[in-house]
């Protein structure tokens, strides 16, 4: 226990006896310090005294050369007990005669000089020369040395007494201060008592009794005061929580009942999700469906209608037309309901090309030039000088500016329409920008709002007047989406409309974009989707969602991707492709992994394509031991695969890539492109046709 | 005693015709008279005469041989440039017994032995201090009387002697002295 932390009652004592022994013992002290000074200085001039009297006593012997007689007085010395030796010197500093208290004798004892008079203090002992004179001639010097034995004794007698006092003293301070320290300590514990039963029994009505006016006093005031203020509080707190709780109560009810909502209207949302999916699917595989008869509708309508026309039967051939064109235009419907349920479903694809701008709009203006003639009016192309070439989905750009040049011929009678191709830096990015203007009824403030909405026309008296689905404007607004660009209108009911489209002049693809069909695992096939300009990585891996995963993430990072479900045709394809990293599983159902790093190994074209194992298999040493090059255990981090992936590109020579790249032709055009291509002609004519129509 | 005596009145008469040679052949007899002749200077601190015998504070105090001089020139020098209380020291080889009265010291040599209770009558009830070295000189009425012991000096004072020459003799010389009295003289007084 620390001295801080003793009690006030023992510190009032502790001080309170302190203070007086300190003062007793300084005083005490000074006094003996004084006592002992002067009585030194007694002691002193009884020495000197005595030397004049030895001196004066052995001056005849002296002068006689009388050892005897000298040795005798000095031997009357032997009543003093202090005195510790007397000697006499000659004149010539011999000593002549002596005395040693007990007989001592210390012939090394005696100092040299002898000259000096006076005396000093050395060590514990008084020593004191006095000059021997007989009518003042000098006879010799006296020498004494005292002991000092009553100083040291009287020293003691006086630190007894002292003690003494201090301890008397020092036990009387005890009984006083004790006693009157009460004054003090009592109020403080009065009050430490009230406090510790305050806390103790949370009981705020105790009050602590004030016994003097001094500072205590006021504290034990304030404490008062504030266990009032506290009691008051406590009184208001409690009404207050109890408030409190009510409310909270309440608001718990309130959140579980909106929590419940939430999760039925989330319930409800997953089920109009799944309903709309459904649609979708079902859209797309109805429009396939519908497609085939009326591929053959129309196919036979033009036959008979070529038939009609050589047998010259010309009621025949209209009606025929007229089949032909309501044909057309069904399958326009249907082809751009498919459009749209593919892009919804998500499946809708981007093939990205190289192609020149002019003559996209030279194609479509030629395309258009019946539907433009038809309404009489007049249209103007303007191209800016630094259009040139761009690199985009030329099929979707080329629907996106023929859909929006047919409204513009659809909605214009004998005015002006105008294409205006020019191109611009935003953002770090390069955008063509296409802008169609015409003279038309244009569309209102309202009308504009729902203007790039499925299956909204700008009024439903449009449809009627103008025709069409309603769709045009929304794939339109989808395709640009999809090419990252964006689509704006300005419009003026009566003077016109104003389509503003940017696309990106280098579009680059998006993992949804260009997935190889799943399953899809024709080699061929799978190459010929390939962009000519990228490194390629190739995926050995059996389970299908490790596959997919792997390719959108590598392309994102801007591979092409081969992803092969056996080690066997891993090994056929990457001998074919050359691969720049293959990933490769262990665990697969024909085969295991170690024994494809192997053989990867082993061939002399593959071994340096770095292998990057991604396996659930944790033998890293087995693997390294093997050649791969990293170990990676699934599930995969992407980050550290895309890191090692670029340590990888980073350290490897771009040899391969400029073989590869290094015609500028197209990659082999696949079957599925065909098929596109095929689709969007079929398209334009069907526009013609539409237009054509009217 | 006597042939010693007897060598030494040889070796005054030596060094009297020899000069300082012979001085140096016997330097016991000079050293015994050196220690003699500082014994007279001490015995002049430590007496004090009436306060009449000296005409002047600055008066000398006369000192006189009486007999042959055993000192030669050892008194004068032993006593040259010395003071007692102010006065310096005058030393006067004595022709005659008269002249004794003009001297506040008088050595008695050992040559007057046989006229030495009339030199003692002579100046008795003076304030002059008799030293003598003659064997119960002080017995005899003289003051002082040095004594040769084991080669050491030694001195008898007569103190009755001393009262009468009205001379105080200082008490540090009587502790160092021996005490004699005349064998006619009642009672002993060491004061």
């Amino acid at each position: 226990m620390s001295l801080q932390d003793l009690s006030i009652r023992r510190k009032l004592i502790l001080i309170t006896m302190l203070t007086s022994s300190v003062a007793l013992l300084l005083s005490s002290a000074s006094f003996l310090i004084y006592d002992l000074i002067s009585f030194r200085q007694l002691l002193t001039q009884d020495l000197t005294t005595q030397a004049e009297i030895i001196g004066y006593n052995s001056a005849a012997a002296m002068a006689f050369k009388d050892e005897p007689a000298a040795t005798a007085t000095l031997s009357a010395l032997k009543v003093k007990g202090d005195i510790v030796a007397a000697v006499l010197y000659s004149p010539d500093g011999k000593m002549f005669a002596r005395y040693f208290r007990n007989d001592e004798t210390l012939p090394t004892f005696l100092p040299a000089r002898s000259q000096e008079k006076g005396y000093r203090f050395e060590g514990r002992y008084l020593e004191v020369w006095h000059d021997v004179t007989l009518n003042g001639e000098h006879l010799g010097t006296l020498f004494l040395q005292s002991d000092m034995r009553q100083w040291s004794t009287r020293a003691k007698r006086y630190a007894t007494i002292c003690l003494v006092f201090v301890l008397i003293s020092g036990f009387l301070a005890y009984l006083v201060s004790s006693k009157l320290q009460k004054v003090i300590s009592g109020p403080i514990v009065h009050l430490e008592d009230t406090m510790r039963m305050v806390s103790a029994n949370k009981n705020y009505e105790v009050r602590a009794v004030k016994s003097y006016a001094d500072e205590i006093g006021s504290l034990i005031d304030g404490f008062n005061t504030m266990l009032s203020d506290i009691q008051h509080r406590d009184t208001a707190l409690r009404g207050a929580n109890d408030e409190l709780q009510t409310r909270t109560r309440e608001l718990e009810e309130e959140i579980s009942q909106r929590k419940q909502a939430q999760e039925e209207l989330l319930k409800a949302k997953y089920v109009a999700e799944e309903a709309s999916r459904a649609k979708s699917t079902f859209l797309a595989n109805m429009s396939h469906e519908l497609r085939t008869p009326l591929n053959a509708i129309i196919g036979y309508s033009e036959m008979l209608e070529e038939e009609a026309q050589d047998s010259g039967t010309d009621t025949n051939v209209q009606d025929l037309q007229k089949i032909k064109s309501a044909g057309k235009h069904l399958l326009a419907l249907i082809n751009d309901v498919l459009d749209l349920s593919k892009i919804e479903a998500g499946k809708m694809s981007l093939h990205l090309e190289t192609f020149d701008v002019a003559g996209m709009i030279e194609e479509i203006v030629t395309t258009l030039q019946p539907a433009i003639n038809k309404n009489s009016n007049a249209l103007r192309v303007h191209l800016a000088d630094q259009v040139g070439m761009m690199r985009a989905d030329i099929t979707k750009v080329r629907q996106i500016l023929f859909n929006l040049l047919s409204n513009a011929c659809k909605f214009t009678d004998h005015g002006n329409i105008s294409v205006d191709v020019d191109q611009s830096t935003e953002e770090g990015l390069d955008w063509v920008r296409f802008r169609v203007t015409d003279t038309g009824i244009g569309i209102s403030t309202k009308q504009q709002k729902n203007l790039f909405q499925e299956f909204a026309q700008a009024d439903t008296s449009i449809a009627r007047k103008y025709g069409g689905t309603g769709l045009g404007l929304a794939i339109t607004h989808r395709f640009v989406q999809l090419m990252k660009g964006r689509i704006g209108v300005e419009s003026q009911p009566g003077e016109g409309s104003a389509f503003t489209v940017h696309i990106p002049a280098q579009v680059t693809l998006e993992a949804v974009g260009s997935l190889p069909a799943e399953g899809n695992s024709d080699a061929s096939d799978v190459i010929a989707d390939m962009q000519a300009d990228r490194d390629t990585i190739l995926v050995i891996d059996d389970d299908a969602a490790v596959r997919e995963l792997m390719s959108r993430f590598l392309m994102k990072l801007g591979f092409n991707v081969l992803t092969v479900p056996n080690g066997e045709e891993g090994l056929r394809l990457a001998k074919q492709v050359r691969p720049v990293l293959i990933t490769l599983d262990v665990v697969m159902p024909d085969c295991d992994g170690w024994s494809i790093l192997s053989k990867l190994k082993a061939d002399s074209e593959l071994s340096k394509v770095p292998v990057i194992m991604v396996t659930i298999v944790d033998n890293e040493a087995k693997g390294f031991d093997l050649g791969a090059s990293n170990y990676l255990i699934k599930p995969v981090d992407r980050e550290r695969l895309a890191v090692l992936i670029e340590k990888h590109r980073i350290s490897r020579p771009r040899a391969i890539t400029a073989s590869n790249t290094a015609p500028k032709s197209r990659p082999p055009r696949a079957q599925k492109r065909g098929e596109v291509e095929a689709e969007a002609s079929e398209r334009f004519s069907h526009a013609e046709n539409l237009t054509s129509r009217r | 005693m006597r042939p010693l005596r007897l060598l030494i009145t040889i070796a005054i008469v030596i060094s009297l015709s020899f000069g300082f040679e012979a001085q140096a052949q016997d330097s016991s007899v000079s050293s015994e008279y050196l220690i003699k002749a500082g014994f007279i200077y001490n015995f002049a601190n430590l007496v004090q005469w009436p306060s009449n015998t000296f005409a002047q504070p600055n008066s000398p105090i006369v000192i006189g041989i009486l007999g042959e001089d055993p000192f030669g020139t050892i008194l004068d020098r032993v006593l040259e440039g010395k003071k007692v209380n102010g006065r310096v020291f005058l030393v006067k080889r004595l022709k005659s017994a008269l002249d004794l009265k003009e001297c506040h010291i008088v050595f008695v040599s050992s040559s007057e032995m046989a006229h030495l209770a009339e030199a003692i009558h002579l100046v008795k009830g003076m304030p002059i201090l008799t030293i003598g070295e003659i064997p119960g000189f002080a017995k005899r009425g003289g003051i002082i009387n040095l004594v040769l012991e084991d080669n050491k000096v030694h001195f008898e004072v007569n103190v009755e002697a001393a009262k009468e020459a009205d001379l105080n003799i200082s008490s540090r010389l009587l502790a160092l002295a021996r005490i004699v009295q005349e064998p006619a003289a009642d009672g002993r007084k060491t004061e």
